[in-house]
C-alpha cells in the first residue's frame, strides 16, 4: 500500500520536468569546438579556408590572411586554431578578451 | 534561426536564405567544415548542457566531460542521420543514451548499505503533495532532495521517473533482476518521500 502511494507520489513529483534552460558556459563551448576539430583533422584535412568561405561563412582575420595567402589548398585545410591565442583563452575563460569578427570562440561567448 | 558566423555567399553556393537546414548542416559537418562545425556546436550545445546538467546534478564534476562525448559520438556516427527528423532531436538521443551508459554504471555497483544521512521516514499522508507549489519551486525542492539521497537512488529514480525508462529495461541495462530494481525503486522513494515530508 505504502509502496503504491510512494510510486503515484513520484509520477506527480515526476510532472516537473528537471531540465532547466540553462545555457552551456562559454569555455565548453570551446572546448567541445576545439575537440571536434581536434577529432576532424585525426583522419585527415578539414575542408578548406576557401571552400568555407564561398560557402558563406565569415572568416577570421587569421583565416583570411591565409586564405588569400599563395599557398596550396592543403594548407589552407589545416587546423590554424590549434595554434592561436584565441582558443587558449576562450577554452579557459567564459569572458575572453578576443572580440574580433569571425572567429567561432568569440561567437561563443555571445551565444 | 541564428546562424553563426555567416555572411552572404557566393550567389552560385548559396546554402540557404537564412539559414544552414538541418541536413545541409550536417553534411557540411561531416565534410569538415570548420564553420559548420562551429555552428553545430552553437546551435545544440545549450539543449545537451541542459540535458546533462539536470541529470547528473548534484555531481557536476561529469558534465562538462559527458557533453564532450556526446558531440564527438555525433561526429563519429553523424553519417548514419538521414534528416528525417530535426538534428536536435538526434544528437540529444545521443545524449540520452550517454546518460544511460551513466546511470548504468552507477547501478550496477553494488549498492552502499550505509547512509550517514539517514533520516526517520515520515508518515504516510494525504497531503503529500502541495498543489500549490510553483513549477519552479516544486523543481526546486526536487532538486534539493534528490542532491539528499544517495547517488544510486537518485539515478533510478531520475531514470525511471522522468526518463520514463521501466524497471524491466533498466533490469536488462544493468544486469540486475526486475525485482532487484523494483526493490532499489521502492527504498529510493520512500526515502525520497521521506525527505520530501520531512523538509516540509
Amino acid at each position: 500500500m505504502a509502496s503504491e502511494h510512494d510510486e503515484r507520489f513520484m509520477e506527480k513529483i515526476a510532472a516537473v520536468e528537471l531540465t532547466e534552460s540553462e545555457p552551456a558556459p562559454a569555455s565548453l563551448k570551446a572546448r567541445v569546438y576545439s575537440g571536434l576539430l581536434a577529432r576532424q583533422a585525426e583522419t585527415g584535412h578539414l575542408e578548406s579556408l576557401t571552400k568555407s568561405y564561398a560557402r558563406g561563412h565569415d572568416l577570421c582575420v587569421f583565416e583570411q590572411l591565409v586564405r588569400i595567402s599563395p599557398v596550396g589548398e592543403t594548407a589552407k585545410s589545416l587546423n590554424i586554431c590549434r595554434v592561436c591565442h584565441a582558443r587558449v583563452l576562450a577554452e579557459h575563460m567564459d569572458q575572453p578578451p578576443i572580440y574580433w569578427p569571425g572567429c567561432p570562440y568569440v561567437e561563443f561567448k555571445r551565444s | 534561426m541564428h546562424s553563426l558566423g555567416q555572411r552572404v555567399p557566393d550567389e552560385d553556393q548559396k546554402i540557404g536564405s537564412l539559414a544552414i537546414e538541418d541536413s545541409q548542416l550536417a553534411a557540411a559537418v561531416l565534410a569538415k567544415d570548420r564553420k559548420a562545425t562551429a555552428e553545430f556546436v552553437a546551435r545544440y550545445a545549450d539543449s545537451v548542457y541542459g540535458y546533462i546538467h539536470a541529470r547528473l546534478a548534484p555531481r557536476y564534476d561529469q558534465v562538462d566531460d559527458l557533453v564532450q562525448e556526446v558531440f564527438l559520438s555525433a561526429w563519429e556516427n553523424l553519417g548514419r542521420y538521414r534528416g528525417a527528423g530535426p538534428l536536435e532531436a538526434w544528437v540529444m538521443g545521443i545524449a540520452r543514451h550517454k546518460i544511460e551508459d551513466y546511470y548504468r554504471a552507477r547501478l550496477r555497483a553494488p549498492e552502499s548499505i550505509d547512509d550517514p544521512d539517514q533520516i526517520p521516514v515520515a508518515p504516510v499522508t494525504t497531503s503529500d503533495i502541495h498543489d500549490f507549489l510553483e513549477q519552479s519551486e516544486r523543481r526546486k525542492k526536487t532538486w534539493e532532495v534528490l542532491a539528499q539521497v544517495s547517488d544510486q537512488y537518485r539515478f533510478a529514480l531520475i531514470w525511471r521517473y522522468w526518463d520514463k525508462a521501466s524497471a524491466r529495461e533498466m533490469a536488462q541495462k544493468t544486469g540486475k533482476t526486475e525485482k532487484a530494481i523494483e526493490r532499489l525503486l521502492a527504498r529510493a522513494r520512500e526515502e525520497f518521500r521521506g525527505r520530501w515530508n520531512h523538509g516540509q
